[in-house]
């Protein structure tokens, strides 16, 4: 596929950074929640300790999905609740949709899940004719603006509310002019309950599925889920083979770190446990592969499914907090989503979104590797012939220029010279894309390597 | 072949070293249990009744009753003025719902609430206001102990409920009240 030069990440993230102002509010929205999750975690003596155990429990499963999967099922089953199995997205949205057909279900109501965005649902059950109403507030706004989220955990976080207030103007009919959060919220709350109420089905993703009980673990702070898989008597959810978890205690691990890493709070507001259909209604959960299995068979990328979808990686990364989330080509931004979207990067550009500062990985609470996973992928770009637009031109000279000491040194004497003696107007468009935001450095005044000789050699 | 056939074909060629299960031992702080659970109800948004118990609750459903109000009462001894309806969705203008909690987790201010005590599954959320009552002595330190003592029978639905729905997702600002309910009272008993 050719690779062009408009969807590269630096590209797109040129076009976020076009409004200063709106870089930098959004840079601090998100500096807001990390604020807020390190006062959570700092709050508990045994966070160190959790994140451990997380990581650890979280491999543990992940080497013996067979099992772990195999006794869900036959628990789900013994519950009362049909499991189905999709290899990939396409499989997992025409099970979606034969179930929904049987039961001629005109609309849906979803509570969020990166993994029905993963597989594109929503487009393919309304070409079929099915309303599919997005019911998390945040999920709910992008989807009357028709685009799509630009963070897992607060997918409208890049709006301001002037233009929540326009939109909802134009769809809700609320009064024109008017950006106030609580009213917007309380209008957006009449709309979406007229739509639980008048649904066929509703559909959710899973933030752990249980082993041992057979049970699917929903959670939320708006009581979407909720409202929308009590109200009809279908209900459908959709997890990754990856979210499974032995029993209740380990899920509660999960449960004591989400919410922390996600927004500060110490749980989500409804951290719900399906462990059987309402009374004469059906429950399904849809079990998905979609590449899962792909990333297992390469040790570092197997880690990357430790994730929880916390956020946590996003708020922290200075390259998403400074792009925003449509820079990423892919439905999950930021370093989890460099993570396990960077092999369907046609514009081979992602992987490099990151400055490797290792925050994400320090923050992460099941340990994820993000920072050693993302160089990897770089790795295997270069390894596939795949260095992004610009790069794979000047990269392999770059090698061949550090590998030679004289010709390095060399050059390095010429350049300490040029930024003493010529003005900064001169030399500044040899820094190309670098020196755009940035200032000169100021020369020293020998080579690392003179100074080395003359004080430790 | 199966999709379920083809995933776990697949799974054989894993890469990672297969991991034990490690063990889940965190001590639980365990000084002033009802302390700790206020403070934590605090900072979600709910407040605690330390004092009076059930007849503080019965005196303030009678004082909404008086007001016009449509209460649903899932505990006994408490009374409101409306029946548990035949489905679900005729209890969308309930003004309160009043309902047993099983345990209170210190650690987070959540309660869990099992649908043995709802009538339907969606009455705590559908609610405008939600008024849960629960036992001193079925506070506990942290969801580690939680896990141990929660009820989850075969084919049931629970909930840890930690304060009234709530949302941030316009421009960070909260607000209380999203689609559950907007306001969460907790009766000590
Ligand atoms: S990688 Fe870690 S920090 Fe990032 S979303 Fe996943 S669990 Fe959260």
């Amino acid at each position: 596929m050719s690779t062009s030069k408009s969807n590269v990440h630096a590209h797109k993230a040129e076009i976020f950074c076009k409004d200063e102002s709106r870089v930098d509010w959004h840079s601090k929205a998100l500096w807001m929640l990390r604020e807020k999750r390190d006062r959570a975690a700092g709050s508990l003596p045994e966070w160190e300790q959790l994140r451990q155990i997380g990581s650890e429990m979280k491999l543990h499963t992940l080497t013996h999905l067979t099992e772990y999967l195999e006794e869900f099922e036959k628990n789900c089953t013994a519950n009362n609740i049909k499991v189905h199995w999709a290899k990939d997205g396409a499989e997992h949205n025409k099970i979606v949709h034969q179930i929904l057909a049987k039961h001629q279900v005109k609309k849906v109501v979803k509570s969020k899940s990166m993994l029905t965005e993963e597989c594109h649902m929503n487009p393919y059950l309304e070409d079929r004719g099915i309303e599919v109403i997005d019911t998390d507030l945040g999920e709910r706004i992008i989807q009357l603006a028709k685009m799509p989220p630009s963070h897992i955990v607060v997918p409208a976080i890049h709006m301001k509310k002037e233009e929540v207030g326009d939109l909802f103007h134009e769809k809700l009919g609320t009064d024109a002019g008017a950006s106030d959060p609580l009213y917007l919220t309380r209008a957006a709350r009449r709309h979406l309950r007229e739509q639980f109420l008048s649904a066929d089905a509703a559909m959710t993703g899973v933030n752990m599925a249980v082993a041992d009980k057979g049970a699917v673990v929903v959670c939320t702070n708006e009581g979407n889920a909720d409202m929308g898989a009590n109200l009809p008597k279908l209900q459908l959810h959709s997890m990754g083979i990856d979210k499974v978890v032995p029993d209740l205690d380990s899920a509660a691990v999960l449960l004591r770190t989400l919410a922390r890493n996600a927004t500060g709070q110490p749980i989500t507001t409804y951290s719900s446990f399906y462990r059987g259909p309402q009374q004469g209604g059906e429950m399904h959960v849809i079990i998905v592969d979609n590449g899962r299995t792909e990333m297992l068979k390469d040790k570092i990328l197997a880690e990357s499914l430790k994730c929880i979808r916390c956020g946590g990686c996003l708020n922290t990364c200075p390259v998403y907090r400074r792009s925003g989330g449509y820079s990423y080509n892919y439905t999950i931004p930021g370093p989890i989503g460099i993570a396990v979207g960077a092999q369907n990067d046609d514009t081979n550009s992602i992987p490099w979104a990151c400055t490797l500062c290792g925050s994400c990985s320090y923050v992460c609470p099941t340990k994820v590797p993000l920072d050693k996973i993302i160089h990897h992928h770089r790795r295997l770009k270069s390894e596939a012939g795949k260095l992004p637009y610009g790069k794979s031109s000047y990269m392999p000279l770059v090698g061949k220029f550090m590998a030679s000491e004289t010709a390095l040194n060399c050059s390095m004497g010429i350049a300490r010279t040029a930024l003493k003696i010529l003005p900064g107007s001169v030399l500044k468009p040899f820094s190309g894309a670098w020196g755009k935001y940035r200032e000169l450095p100021v020369a020293p005044n020998s080579s690392f390597e003179a100074w080395f000789k003359k004080n430790r050699g | 072949m199966s999709s379920k056939q083809d995933i776990f074909n697949a799974l054989k060629s894993a890469a990672i070293t297969p991991q034990a299960m490690p063990c889940i031992d965190i001590a639980p702080r365990i000084d002033d249990l009802v302390g700790q659970f206020e403070a934590s109800l605090n900072t979600v948004a709910g407040t605690l009744h330390r004092d009076g118990g059930l007849s503080a609750l019965q005196t303030t459903v009678d004082e909404h009753i008086a007001k016009g109000m449509q209460i649903i009462s899932m505990v006994d001894g408490i009374i409101g003025n409306r029946e548990v309806s035949d489905t679900a969705h005729e209890l969308k203008d309930i003004d309160y719902a009043v309902i047993p909690g099983d345990l209170g987790i210190a650690e987070n201010g959540a309660i869990w609430v099992n649908n043995k005590s709802l009538g339907h599954r969606v009455t705590p959320f559908i609610c405008e206001n939600l008024l849960l009552v629960i036992e001193a002595k079925s506070i506990v330190a942290n969801m580690h102990q939680a896990a141990k003592l929660m009820t989850l029978a075969p084919g049931e639905f629970g909930t840890y409920i930690a304060g009234p729905s709530k949302t941030a997702d316009i421009e960070q600002a909260l607000v209380v009240g999203a689609h559950g309910a907007c306001s969460l009272n907790v009766y000590l008993t």
